[in-house]
């Protein structure tokens, strides 16, 4: 009876006994590894194999997640580096190109004996009507309406209008442009005026007149605006067939007018500067 | 008779997979008492032999894994299932907020006699490891047992369409969760 009433803790006393000897017993004799606990071990190795796989798995899959993660990093970095790299190489060529073009602009002083005076062109206007240039020197920089402007290796028009820092130059393409000019072989004379895209035509050449394509053409210096000798172009096109006394002449300039960037403003001849310098002194 | 055969896997099973998520997750400095939450289970839903012999089991393969003094874990594991057991003959079992309740006090009884255990059997002061962590391991099993019950709440509607509950409960005079 007193077992019947009392047998679950009757039951559960008896398994805590029996587990506090377990451990006593441990506690003293230490068993080390016993069948049971080897026979526990070995069934827990396939699952610890396979957790471990598992595991293994995932953590190689989230490293190389991350791996992948550092690398996107990397190459964003990297193209920001080569972007930013790039546009110092450009900026490098930009100078490189522009020291050419100062040098080759500077190199006009040794062709011809005359006081220059360099601008920048900071505006183009190569309209139908009006092909000018706008450089950023003006009066304040010694120049004044009618000084030649030129880029190497020969003239491209004048100034016209002068303001304080900047001034317009009248390219000799623009059909408003005259220039005295002369053929450089046969010393022929004529007067080469702005024809737009065509150049310049080359006017009051008779028909008679030794002149042809190839020709180089230079200032002729009588109108006291153009000093002599200044390359103007070449003559690209002859027509002699025409009704009329003279010649259809079409002359190329040498300058590219469409990229010029720099150019050099003949202020005075060299002999007059060397004057005005001793004058001043 | 299934029970009996498939518990010793099942408990291996728990322990490994206990010992490689603590591994994984806390480095080693918290564990996932998943066993102790199993035989927390067991106080609160299973007969007496069931719930001893899983206990037992459970506690005996936790000796075997994490080598402990073997006998060790198995008499905590005894200890918990039955203050458990009798714990769940006096309330209603189904009070997740009392089972979150009995998992944290388990536990930290648990810390508590292993602290005790190592001083006075082998004069070795664990306190300093144990203690400071025994509070949140204590809170991360009783949030584990939450979840492990509802699981299990879960799993039994659907086999039986209702919670189980055994006539052991009945048979010692206790009040039933039920009533």
């Amino acid at each position: 009876m007193f077992l019947k009433n009392y047998r679950t803790v009757i039951l559960a006393g008896a398994i805590i006994a029996a587990a506090l000897i377990l451990l006593s017993y441990n506690l003293r004799y230490d068993t080390g590894t016993g069948v049971l606990k080897n026979m526990v071990l070995e069934a827990a190795a396939p699952f610890q194999k396979v957790f471990n796989a598992s595991v293994t798995g995932v953590e190689n899959a989230w490293k190389r997640y991350i791996h992948l993660v550092g690398l996107e990093e990397d190459n964003r970095k990297l193209k920001s580096k080569i972007a930013a790299l790039q546009e110092e190489l450009i900026l490098y060529k930009e100078g490189n190109l522009e020291a050419q073009r100062l040098k080759k602009l500077l190199s006009l002083q040794d062709v011809y004996p005359h006081r220059f005076i360099a601008a920048r062109v900071i505006g183009k206007e190569l309209l139908v009507v009006s092909k000018t240039l706008w450089i950023d020197k003006g009066k304040t920089h010694g120049l004044k309406p009618g000084m030649p402007v030129l880029v190497l290796p020969g003239l491209i028009g004048r100034l016209t209008d002068v303001s304080w820092h900047s001034s317009k130059v009248l390219l000799l393409i623009d059909e408003n442009s005259n220039v005295d000019v002369l053929i450089q072989r046969t010393r022929v004379q004529g007067i080469a005026r702005g024809a737009g895209s065509m150049g310049c035509a080359l006017r009051y050449v008779p028909k008679i007149q030794d002149v042809k394509e190839g020709d180089v053409v230079v200032t002729s210096g009588l109108s006291n605006i153009f000093p002599k000798g200044l390359l103007v172009g070449k003559v690209s096109y002859i027509n002699r067939t025409d009704t009329g006394l003279f010649s259809k002449i079409h002359v190329a300039p040498f300058a590219d007018l469409s990229s010029v960037e720099e150019v050099m403003v003949l202020a005075a001849e060299q002999q007059e500067s060397d004057q005005r310098k001793m004058k001043e002194e | 008779m299934i029970y009996y055969i498939l518990l010793p896997f099942a408990a291996i099973l728990l322990v490994v997979l206990q010992i490689t998520l603590a591994d994984i997750f806390f480095s080693g400095w918290l564990t996932l008492e998943l066993s102790l939450v199993a035989v927390i289970y067991a106080g609160f839903r299973l007969d007496l032999v069931k719930g001893i012999t899983l206990a037992c089991v459970m506690g005996f393969a936790f000796d075997c894994l994490s080598g402990a003094t073997l006998g060790l874990f198995t008499l905590f594991h005894l200890l918990i299932f039955v203050l458990v057991f009798f714990v769940s003959l006096r309330i209603a079992s189904e009070k997740l907020y009392i089972i979150a309740f009995v998992s944290l006090i388990c536990s930290l009884l648990e810390s508590l006699a292993v602290v005790l255990l190592y001083a006075f059997v082998f004069q070795f002061n664990l306190s300093g490891d144990v203690l400071p962590v025994s509070v949140l391991q204590a809170l991360l099993t009783s949030v584990l047992s939450v979840g492990f019950f509802h699981v299990m709440s879960k799993t039994e509607g659907l086999k039986y369409g209702k919670t189980i509950q055994t006539p052991q409960r009945t048979w010692t005079g206790g009040v039933s969760s039920k009533t």
